[in-house]
This record gives structure tokens, sequence and C-alpha cells, in this order.
């Protein structure tokens, strides 16, 4: 019992470096920043007005304690500030949240910052909104909670603060990584329950279907003897991933493929944002230690030939 | 696997729609919606982005919605027009607008959410004497289907009228 216990400690808390939380915390100020630029001229469109109201109204049935921009739009209204104005507040938030994340300037503010603009705007927006959004709030959540500042971020090497639990450094990783294998695995499992995924139909339904239909048909019709294998490829990647991905000879392999997908998925359907925070989560969980793991891996070889 | 077509044989539709209730137990879904603990295990499931399941285009991808406008003008004229955004990014967000729009199995909420839109419209237009909003399903051609000649077809589910007085609009349904 006490072997297992120490075990699951070990698993749990892991030792390891901050350069996880520095690809985390880049990549997700990226993804912020992004998010913001790429919706500065609906953004008040799709947020504003009847369509905020009935999401948020909706929201209220299931909790009133969570955040949307409603709470910002009431409080703007008692000191005569319009409703496009608060919006527009809010969005220059965000992108200064995204932007202080990117550079490690107030890592943990702007995590906080960033997290809570974007979950208003994912949950005032509940109808326009996507997976792209759950993604970013499930990073931004762990990013806010982790250790932060990391030892890339100016809040390190200029203003020289430091993480007060830097012993959870690897635990918020693990969770991270925890998180990564349940999405892919239930992600896989919940494709292969589809005939269209074996036989390539909803690969080719994938992208011929508006608005993610920006490869001509003609072009991909084409290319119709790859769906099958494709659709295959995916469902496999996807349910195997939480077998493979933490096997030493093989993770890197998962990682690139994985990754490949997403790069895929981005530039065939024009999700480019998706793509991206699926990225970005996976580098974070995985991908430090692949390169550093190599080196050690030849180094030792020799010593175990000698011996 | 409850609602949907799988490969998986009936055992497991059987399994799911019995399971499904157990797991909504523990979630707290069937506590009443003001009780203090499903209240605080809806905050933290939407504070931490994990309300909704991982089976994106699963288990199989739905064909999609569309929407028309179709503006008529005092003289007579009739103009289509499809709801715009500025961006390739907010495409994709009115993409899942219209599928909460098309599965909805409330008239109203569905009613409003086509209003809502219908006034942007309006608001481009101002001199329009009404607006009908159509809505349809996207039929997508199989590979074969495409290979024969068929392109993707729609299927009309409602249309809803709406004028600039703010009288309840006529719905029309298939």
């Amino acid at each position: 019992m006490e072997t297992f216990r120490t075990r699951l400690l070990e698993f749990l808390f892991p030792p390891g470096t901050d350069s996880w939380l520095a690809i985390l915390r880049v990549g997700l100020g990226l993804e912020v920043a992004l998010y913001s630029f790429s919706l500065r001229n609906d953004w008040a469109y799709l947020l504003s007005g009847t369509l905020r109201r009935v999401a948020e109204a909706l929201l209220s049935l299931e909790s009133p304690f969570i955040p949307r921009l409603g709470w910002a739009i009431s409080l703007g209204a008692h000191v005569g500030l319009h409703e496009a104005t608060v919006l527009l507040v809010a969005w220059i938030c965000l992108l200064l949240a995204g932007c202080g994340l990117v550079i490690g300037f107030a890592c943990r503010l702007s995590a906080i910052l960033a997290w809570f603009f974007h979950l208003c705007a994912a949950k005032s927006g509940g109808f326009v909104s996507y997976g792209m959004d759950n993604f970013t709030t499930i990073g931004l959540f762990y990013l806010m909670l982790s250790p932060l500042p990391d030892r890339f971020s100016l809040d390190w090497r200029l203003r020289d603060l430091r993480p007060k639990h830097p012993e959870l450094l690897g635990f918020w990783r693990r969770v991270l990584q925890l998180h990564l294998c349940v999405i892919y695995f239930f992600s896989g499992l919940t494709k292969c329950l589809g005939s269209g995924w074996w036989n390539g139909s909803s690969v080719w339904r994938a992208l011929i279907r508006p608005p993610f239909d920006i490869i001509d048909p003609e072009i991909l019709v084409r290319w119709n003897y790859v769906f099958p294998i494709a659709g295959i490829f995916i469902c496999l990647l996807e349910i195997t991933y939480p077998f493979f991905i933490w096997n030493s000879q093989t993770r890197k392999i998962w990682l690139i493929c994985i990754c490949a997908m997403h790069v895929g998925i981005g530039f065939t359907m024009g999700m480019y944002l998706f793509a991206f925070v699926m990225i970005v989560l996976n580098l974070a969980a995985f991908g430090p230690g692949l390169i550093r793991m190599e080196r050690c891996t030849t180094s030792v070889q020799p010593q175990k030939a000698v011996s | 696997m409850a609602e949907g077509p799988t490969i998986l044989p009936n055992f497991f539709k059987d399994f799911s729609t019995k399971a499904e209730p157990i797991v909504s137990t523990a979630l707290g879904q069937k506590l009443p919606t003001s009780n203090p603990v499903r209240e605080a295990l809806a905050t933290y499931v939407q504070l931490a982005g994990i309300e909704s399941g991982y089976g994106y285009f699963a288990p199989n991808v739905p064909g999609g919605y569309r929407l028309v406008f179709e503006l008529r003008y005092p003289d007579g004229r009739v103009e289509h027009e499809l709801p715009s955004v500025r961006s390739e990014a907010a495409a994709l967000r009115i993409a899942g607008l219209l599928e909460n729009i098309g599965r909805t199995p409330f008239d109203a909420m569905r009613e409003i959410l086509l209003k809502t839109l219908a006034q942007s419209v309006w608001r481009q237009h101002p001199d329009v004497k009404s607006v009908r909003a159509i809505l349809g399903s996207v039929r997508l051609p199989s590979i074969h289907e495409f290979e024969q000649g068929q392109r993707e077809s729609y299927e009309f589910l409602y249309a809803y009228d709406f004028s600039p007085d703010n009288k309840p609009p006529k719905a029309h349904g298939r």
C-alpha cells in the first residue's frame, strides 16, 4: 500500500523544468491575441444584444456564478457606459492579456485576465462558441493555476520574480497530460462508433461541409482513395494516444502525428485557431524533454555496450 | 450511443440508455436547478472548460444548416441575402449558431435567434418592408454521388416572416 502511495505521488509530482509552462504561456498568449484580433470587426455583432442576453439567460439556469460579459455591461450601465463601449474595453483587456502572456509580463495577472475575459466571451457568446473555445478555456485554466512565472518570462528576467510553489510544476503538467489523454481517447472512441470514419465518408463530409469547404471538392474527389485511410488513421491515432504518448519510444511519433493531424485540420478546414491551441496543448504537455531524452539515450548507449 | 447511429450492436444502445441517468445523477443534473451542489458542479465545469464532450464530428459528420433571408421591398422587389460577417473566424461561429438554431427543439428559441439575425439584416437595409428567414438543412453528397454529378442540396425546414412593427412573425414549418 505504501509502495502504491509512493508511486502515485511520484507519478503525480514528477520533477521537471518549467519549459512546458513557457510553451503553454507563450502559445496560449498567442492564441488569445490571435483570437481577439481575428474577431476585431465582428466582436460587437457576435456578443451584443439579444444573442448575448439569451445565452446568458440560459447560463443563469445552470448557475448564476458563471462569468459573463453581462456583468461588466450591467456595471458599465451604472456609470453611463454603452454596451458597445464595455465590449470594446473587454476586447482590449483580452488582447492586452494575450500580449502580456506572450512576453511574460505580469504573468499571473495576465493569465487570470485572459482566462476571465475569454471565458466571459465564450459563455456570453454561447451560441457562437465552438471546440476551440473549450480548449482555450482548459489551457488558460491550467495556466492560471500553474506556478508562474517561468524562467523565460520578463517577470523572471527583469523583475526577478520567482514562483511560490515550484514543486507544483510537475503536478500541473501531469494534469494537462492526463486531460489530453482523456480528450483524445474519447474523441477517438466516439469516432470509432460511426461507420463514416471507417469508410472515409466522414473525412469527405468534414472537408466539403460549409464553412469548412475551403478546398474545392472537385480537387478533393481525385484523392478519394485517401479518405478511408485518413479516417482509420485519425481514429487509431486518437484512441491509442493515451497508450503510446507515455512510452518514451513512441512518444515522438505520436506527438508528431497528432500535431500533423491538427496542422492538416487547420489548413484543409480553415480552423487555424483550433489547430493552433491543440498543438500548443500537446507541445506543452509532451514536448519538453523529447530532445534531451534523445541526447541521454545516445550518451547512455556506449556505456551499456561497454558493460 | 443512446441517441445516434453507431456501428455497435443494440446491446450498447440499451446499456447507454440505462447508463445515461446514472451519469446525469452523478453530475448533479437530476437535482433541482437551484440546488447548491448542482450549481457548484455546473460552475466548476464551466470555469474549467469541461462542460462538453470531446466527440467532435463523431460518431458521424452532420450536414449542417443554411439560412437565407428574403428581403421584400415596398416596390415589390425581392432580394436574397445570406448572413454575413467580416472575417473567416466569425463565419465559423455563425455556422455554429445555425447549428444551434437548426437543432433546438424549442420553437420560441429558434424564432428569437432568427429574429436577432434578421434585425442585423434590417439595419443594413432599412427600406425593406419585410424579411423572411428561411432555414434549411444541408444534404451533402457522398463521394459516389458527387462523381455522378450531384452537389449539395437543401431541405426546407422553417420560414419566419418578420416585419418592422413588432408583431409576432408568421412561422411556416415543413
